[in-house]
């Protein structure tokens, strides 16, 4: 056991500082405002570029495809101080892990590069109106024609479909077999004709939520395909086993510094905040119940920290999964909602005030993380869903 | 960066499994329950065979020598077998003697320890029960070349078995430093070893929940050369601290230990089960609380485990333990509750063994510091130092 990191991970940290201070820059800060961390402008291009350059995005994945052999643990450092600075760098969600494990030696070498250089980026096609938790029932056609397969159907909450330059597809191949070993993954582009996007608005961003807010998007959308045809090489790994192929990336997926730092970044922040304020007469930080409050939801974010660093561990000694990912996923989500709430009840009725009200608290930060926060606990596997793996895979308990 | 156990680690681990589970069956807890001695001298004994007993003392008095963690793994395989053995108290005591003994000290006990003839135990808290400085009245006063100690212990673990006991008491009264004395409570004590044979000293059992040895401990007069001083005369507080965070730690593990197996024996037991014409552990609400239990036990060993690794390296833990101890108290409760729900009345019965592990995890979580004590010393740390907070990044203890 070794809870330290390495001197050369420290020192590596202390980089990737420096280069956010000296390449974050106001302007690139502006930019991020107005267009958001995803519709890349000028400026934010330039500052990936660079990040590029320094070999900090894909740390973890083979040289070959333009990673650089390292550890998933430098990767998770830098992770975690862009995702600190508000900036997503690779890391969950992405797709690789999967492009990794099943793709073809002409998808990795497509698409790894891509997702380092920020040209490539994915929106998930998982869920359905009528396929969520239960994805397996998913009813998006994809029909084999000569060379291509054509694509019929709808997608849900496709968060990304209106910014990600290509689609991760999930679509039923074979609606005759069982429905875990009738469905493919495909990879194309999102401008391939016949894909309507429509927008889907959440209620985390009216008014708009200010930086720094955690958990939801403005925007998530559904995606319509009618009669979208695509080459056969787009198929990820063997027709019909997709099942199979989205599992090996998703517990890798699911850990990662982003995620971890949704569920615990309001624990500083409330404990800063009352540090540094009083409410008119009422010294927070002095109130015993405040107190107690506040230092068990620290104790619960140290154990969402390890149980990341735990997932970390095991991708680094080479070992698998059984339902540490899955812990992970159900931890730290309802932790996140216990410490949003929990902040609701240590400020009072300031934590109502939405950004841009008179005397809201930094800019209402709070009041949109409430609306949001139980979000986490939803999406990439609810956690119910995630308990029931726990279950299952890792106690062996039988299905109902 | 590896929080998971090393190859070493999960070696030494492994054999302790295999060693308890066919040295100590559950009816060895049963039986310890109505022993007078309360252990088994044959199982520990045995255990002084394999190196348990010194893993982690010095090698040059017949210890080991291995880190901390390597006792705490001891401990939870302890605490999942609950063993009735003395080692927690003797480890707590021996400890602090191998940090802040004289030479002479470390060369009579820790041999003796580490060959498993010598029980050591400790006493700290007396009416009030709260791991504070200011709760301890017991005095040492000077006299020749021996101190004469008059006080009552509380809660002192093993004490009918022990040879020695390591008691904190006041050698200066707190107010003898003047005004500093308000903002320095920990002065004026210091850690005496005590033989319990000596006169003067006399014990009366407690009859506790986990029908464990414990006992309320009256010294009256008792004469104590002044050679049996541990560490500094009046100094004793920042050592008393250090062998309290150690205990409170390695007893994490083994609440850790414990809680596992009782989730298992839950699990196990609703794979077995039928109601309604099936196992109930196909029933999603009987699954989420399983899953919950396993949560919840490793939340508390990775807690656990980076606060031992921390005094492993010489770093400040304190408000890691309490992390620990307060996640433990709350979480392993839950724990074996829950185990005991889905055994529904079955657990409930004397004849079936669960509650062996039930009562003890339930005792355990009030020893050595409540979740609220330990919870208040987090929140100080957090709030009541400047600078801004960022996870994982050290947390300064404070007092």
């Amino acid at each position: 056991m070794d809870f330290a990191y390495t001197p050369e991970q420290e020192s590596l940290r202390q980089e990737v500082r420096a280069f956010i201070e000296e390449n974050v820059s106001p302007e690139v800060r502006q930019e991020i405002e107005e267009l958001g961390i995803r519709h890349r402008g000028p400026k934010v291009r330039e500052m990936y570029r660079k990040l590029g350059e320094r070999g900090w995005v894909g740390i973890s994945w083979p040289k070959e495809y333009g990673g650089q052999d390292g550890s998933r643990i430098d990767q998770y450092i830098v992770e975690e101080e862009f995702a600190r600075a508000g900036i997503t760098v690779g890391g969950a969600g992405s797709g690789a892990p999967a492009i990794l494990a099943a793709g073809t030696e002409e998808q990795k070498k497509y698409f790894l590069p891509g997702l380092i250089k920020g040209e490539i980026s994915f929106a998930l096609g998982f869920t359905e109106p009528q396929a969520g938790a239960d994805l397996a029932s998913l009813q998006c056609r994809a029909v084999r024609d000569g060379d291509d397969y054509v694509i019929n159907g709808q997608k849900m909450f496709t968060t990304a479909a209106h910014y990600a330059s290509h689609i991760y597809l999930m679509a039923r191949t074979d609606p005759e077999a069982p429905k875990h070993r009738g469905i493919s993954i495909f990879l194309f582009p999102m401008d391939t004709p016949g894909i309507t996007v429509r927008p889907l608005w959440t209620i985390q961003n009216d008014p708009p939520a200010p930086s720094g807010t955690t958990y939801g998007d403005a925007r998530t959308n559904e995606v319509f395909f009618e009669d979208v045809r695509i080459p056969a090489s787009c198929l990820l790994g063997d027709e019909n086993m997709g099942w199979y192929v989205g599992a090996m990336g998703l517990n890798l997926d699911r850990v990662g510094a982003s995620r971890y730092l949704i569920s615990v970044k309001r624990d500083e922040d409330i404990v800063n905040y009352v540090k540094e304020n009083q409410l008119g007469d009422y010294a927070v930080a002095e109130d015993p119940s405040v107190r107690d409050r506040i230092a068990e939801l620290w104790i619960e974010a140290q154990v969402c920290r390890l149980m990341t660093m735990r997932s970390m561990s095991l991708v680094e000694q080479g070992g698998n999964f059984t339902y540490e990912g899955s812990a992970e996923k159900v931890f730290a989500p309802e932790h996140g909602v216990r410490t949003t709430e929990t902040i609701s009840q240590i400020l009072g009725p300031y934590a109502q005030l939405l950004n841009g009200s008179e005397d809201a608290i930094e800019e209402g930060v709070f009041a949109h993380n409430l609306m949001g926060s139980f979000q986490s606990g939803i999406n990439h596997g609810s956690t119910q869903v995630m308990r029931d793996q726990i279950a299952r895979r890792g106690l062996g308990m039988p299905r109902g | 960066m590896d929080v998971l156990p090393n190859e070493e680690e999960q070696m030494v681990k492994n054999l302790a499994r295999e060693f308890l589970e066919a040295e100590c069956p559950p009816r060895l807890a049963r039986e310890m329950e109505k022993d007078d001695l309360g252990y088994p001298p044959e199982l520990w004994q045995k255990m002084a065979d394999l190196g348990w007993l010194g893993i982690s003392l010095p090698e040059e008095h017949g210890g080991q020598g291995l880190p901390l963690t390597y006792l705490g793994i001891i401990m939870e395989e302890l605490g999942r077998a609950i063993a009735p053995v003395p080692l927690h108290s003797t480890a707590m005591a021996a400890l602090a003697v191998a940090e802040a003994g004289s030479a002479e000290q470390q060369r009579q006990l820790l041999p003796r320890v580490s060959r498993g003839d010598l029980i050591l135990t400790w006493a700290f808290t007396e009416q009030t029960p709260r791991f504070r400085p200011e709760t301890i009245h017991a005095e040492a006063v000077p006299d020749g070349d021996d101190f004469i100690l008059t006080g009552t212990k509380m809660f002192v673990d093993n004490f009918n078995v022990a040879e020695q006991c390591l008691v904190a008491c006041r050698t200066a009264p707190a107010a003898a430093d003047g005004d500093t004395a308000a903002a320095n409570p920990g002065a004026g004590l210091s850690l005496l070893l005590v033989d319990t044979a000596s006169r003067g000293v006399s014990h009366t059992p407690l009859t506790t929940l986990a029908k464990d040895k414990q006992s309320k401990v009256f010294f009256d007069g008792v004469r104590v050369p002044q050679a049996n001083l541990v560490g500094p005369r009046h100094q004793g507080w920042p050592i008393i601290q250090r062998m309290l965070d150690r205990g409170t730690a390695l007893l994490c593990a083994q609440m850790v230990g414990a809680a596992r197996k009782d989730a298992e024996m839950g699990i196990d037991y609703a794979k077995n089960r039928a109601a309604f014409g099936r196992p109930i552990a196909a029933f999603q609400s009987i699954q989420h609380i399983c899953a919950d239990m396993i949560l919840w036990v490793d939340g508390g060993q990775l807690l656990t485990y980076e606060a031992l690794w921390k005094m492993d390296q010489g770093l400040p833990a304190s408000v890691e333990v309490s992390q620990a101890k307060a996640f433990c108290n709350d979480k392993c409760e839950a724990v074996v509750r829950s185990s005991q729900v889905i055994h529904g009345g079955m657990g409930f019965m004397m004849e079936f063994d669960l509650h062996l592990w039930f009562r003890r995890v339930t005792a355990w979580t009030m020893r050595l510091g409540t979740s609220f004590e330990h919870r208040a010393k987090i929140a100080q740390s957090l709030l009541d130092q400047p600078g801004r907070v960022r996870l994982g990044m050290d947390q300064i203890p404070v007092g």
